[in-house]
């Protein structure tokens, strides 16, 4: 088998039985890399030196008889907003396109403890906003499976280095559905952990009440190796939390799983809907129950996520002002014409910086911000969101609620739509917003979620999808996710029943 | 429902503090208005008596040693003091250069 179709687990294991080097193994990546991302374009950074250098000293501690630790030597992708000290940090903006990082974000530091090495960064839409990594202020990345079509969003740099072989695992930051949503467009798997159960220190703040930090890997089992890495609380973010259980008390036969009538109630493509019943099914075959369950504020999730994201984002991204940080440079004289118009030379650059380096979702986002946070208008959006958001949350508790007839966790898609071909949504920003339909709510409520590919049973016979119409065979060959929802910091419960699916399915 | 015109916009950008010459306003309002007429159903939802909710965080307070560093000493060992005047982006003799703003 080939170093870079591995899991984290038989990696370490051929580490430990001297199969192969981690300098080796770091260079197959590399090379895999070079061959295959001039196409798909998930990296917009590879740190080859540093990263040869760091799997370098895996190898002398292996050579030594050190105990090594299950994530020693694992090459993985970093999403470009999560800072590396020393490395670049754009967010995929032309903003930061010359920004260096000066410290290391806290999941970067708990990762360089366990001697994980950093084979680069990963592109995604500008400041993590958008569902497609077409936002990228530099290019967009393709879909490994397809290279016509997008990979998701906004972490799709991330999900497609994972996809593509050329990264073991990766982090992402997820703040509407950016790592469920690429991962299950990319077929691999991606968690976003409970709000509070992962630092965000280090990671460029988009929406402070909905971001979170999580792993992509190739199975369950990796995304929770990840996690338990990262997870953790930290004095350099006062929302983190010690997360209560570390193994979970679920088992697959008293698992009571609720299925949202709202998210079924049309809306999936077809293919969508066929491979989201197989996976139903294939749980039901192994002794989980279902039980169809009412989450009556659904419909209003996206309305107020879109009030309250653009809100937080306009006085997050006020920092990037074009003097601090980074600058575009030809851009740092005041402009003499337009001295009349504004008040100052210093307002001037801001305006000349933002407005350059800005792209045109993050400045109609930051105008939207803007507009439901303006005088007059607060109540009767951004308050208004908030008191609905409440509610979201709200119908959340219900269905978990375990004095009563609580479920242990939530089956949903995880996108209603196949990966959609690149330019297809992108001027129409309102269809693009829709992709998160079903992993909106759970960031406004704080859940833990995890994004499972399903089996793909087409792909299995592809003897007889090969007499299929182009059109059928070219859907049936793409991944489809499906979501687990779980309780707050119960994430195990996600890997628990995640990794049994997963048994049940792959081979 | 409040209508976006293009004055508002204007304004939107003077208090964002973006440059919105060379982009495409006309598209920009039309896109903006859809986004905010979507936003009408939220009328419906009954808020009387809710409470807003700020965020996921649980609401305990957490405190530490009343001490000038000892946050960053504790989770950020790598931190140097100098850090951020290296991350500047442009720099001359260990001064911070910044473009110039009078004259």
């Amino acid at each position: 088998m080939k170093i870079n179709e591995l899991t984290i687990k038989s990696f370490h294991a051929g580490l430990m039985k001297k199969d192969f080097s981690a300098f080796e193994a770091v260079r197959e990546f590399l090379n895999t890399i070079k061959e295959k991302d001039s196409d798909i374009k998930a990296f917009l950074s590879v740190l080859a030196d540093r990263v040869l250098a760091q799997a370098n000293e895996v190898d002398i501690d292996i050579a030594r008889g050190d105990d090594i630790g299950m994530l020693a030597g694992i090459p993985l992708a970093i999403k470009d907003n999560i800072l590396i000290n020393g490395e670049q940090a754009t967010a995929g903006s032309r903003l930061l396109e010359n920004y260096t990082a000066s410290y290391d974000a806290t999941v970067i530091s708990k990762l360089k403890k366990e001697k994980a090495v950093f084979l680069g960064k990963t592109n995604l839409d500008e400041f993590a906003m958008g569902s497609s990594t077409e936002n990228s202020g530099f290019f967009p990345t393709r879909n490994p499976y397809d290279l016509e079509r997008v990979p998701g969003g906004s972490s799709g740099g991330s999900a497609a280095a994972v996809a593509g072989g050329m990264a073991l695992g990766a982090l992402g930051s997820d703040t509407g559905g950016s790592i469920r949503q690429p991962a299950g467009f990319c077929g691999v798997v991606g968690l976003k952990p409970t709000y509070g159960a992962v630092s965000r220190y280090g990671l460029i703040a988009l929406a402070s009440s909905l971001d979170q930090i999580g792993p992509f890997a190739k199975t369950v089992e990796d995304a929770e190796i990840l996690f338990n890495a990262i997870h953790g609380k930290d004095s350099m973010d006062a929302t983190t939390v010690e997360s209560e259980s570390e193994t979970s008390n679920l088992k697959l036969e008293n698992c009571l799983v609720g299925l949202p009538k709202e998210y079924f109630a049309g809306g999936l493509d077809r293919e969508t809907e066929k491979r989201i019943s197989e996976a139903i099914q294939e749980l039901k075959n192994l002794g989980v129950r279902f039980k169809e369950i009412s989450l009556p504020h659904t419909k209003y999730a996206l309305s107020v996520y879109y009030i309250i994201l653009p809100a937080e984002a306009s006085s997050n991204l006020a920092r990037f002002d074009g003097v601090r940080y980074s600058r575009i440079a030809d851009l740092r004289r005041p402009n003499a014409e337009l001295r009349g118009k504004r008040k100052s030379a210093l307002d001037d650059i801001y305006f000349n910086q933002r407005g350059a380096g800005f792209g045109l979702e993050t400045k109609r986002r930051i105008l939207l911000g803007t507009f439901v946070l303006s005088h007059g208008y607060y109540d009767a959006y951004y308050a208004k969101a908030q008191k609905v958001r409440r509610l979201i949350k709200e119908d959340f508790d219900r269905a978990f609620d375990s004095s009563g007839e609580g479920v242990d966790l939530i089956f949903a898609p995880t996108s209603p739509t196949l990966p959609f071909r690149i330019g297809e949504k992108a001027n129409d920003p309102l269809s693009m917003y829709l992709s998160d339909i079903f992993t909106i709510p759970v960031n406004l409520a704080g859940l833990p979620g995890i994004s499972i590919p399903t089996r793909n049973y087409a792909e299995q016979n592809s003897g007889t999808s090969a007499e299929l119409r182009g059109s059928l065979r070219e859907s049936a060959s793409l991944p489809v996710g499906f979501q687990l929802i779980g309780k707050p910091f119960h994430e195990s419960d996600l890997f628990e029943i995640g990794k049994a699916y997963e048994s049940a399915t792959r081979h | 429902m409040p209508l976006i015109n293009e004055k508002t916009l204007e304004y939107l950008g003077q208090l964002a503090r973006i440059d919105l010459s060379g982009m495409d306003e006309e598209k920009m309002l039309a896109d903006l208005q859809s986004i905010l007429s979507y936003f009408e159903e939220l009328k419906e939802v009954n808020t009387e008596n809710i409470e807003p909710m700020a965020g996921g965080t649980i609401r305990k307070n957490i405190f530490r040693e009343d001490d000038f560093d000892s946050g960053l000493r504790e989770s950020a060992p790598g931190r140097r003091s100098s850090a951020p005047v290296e991350a500047f982006p442009e720099k001359e003799g260990g001064f911070l250069k910044v473009p110039q703003i009078f004259g």
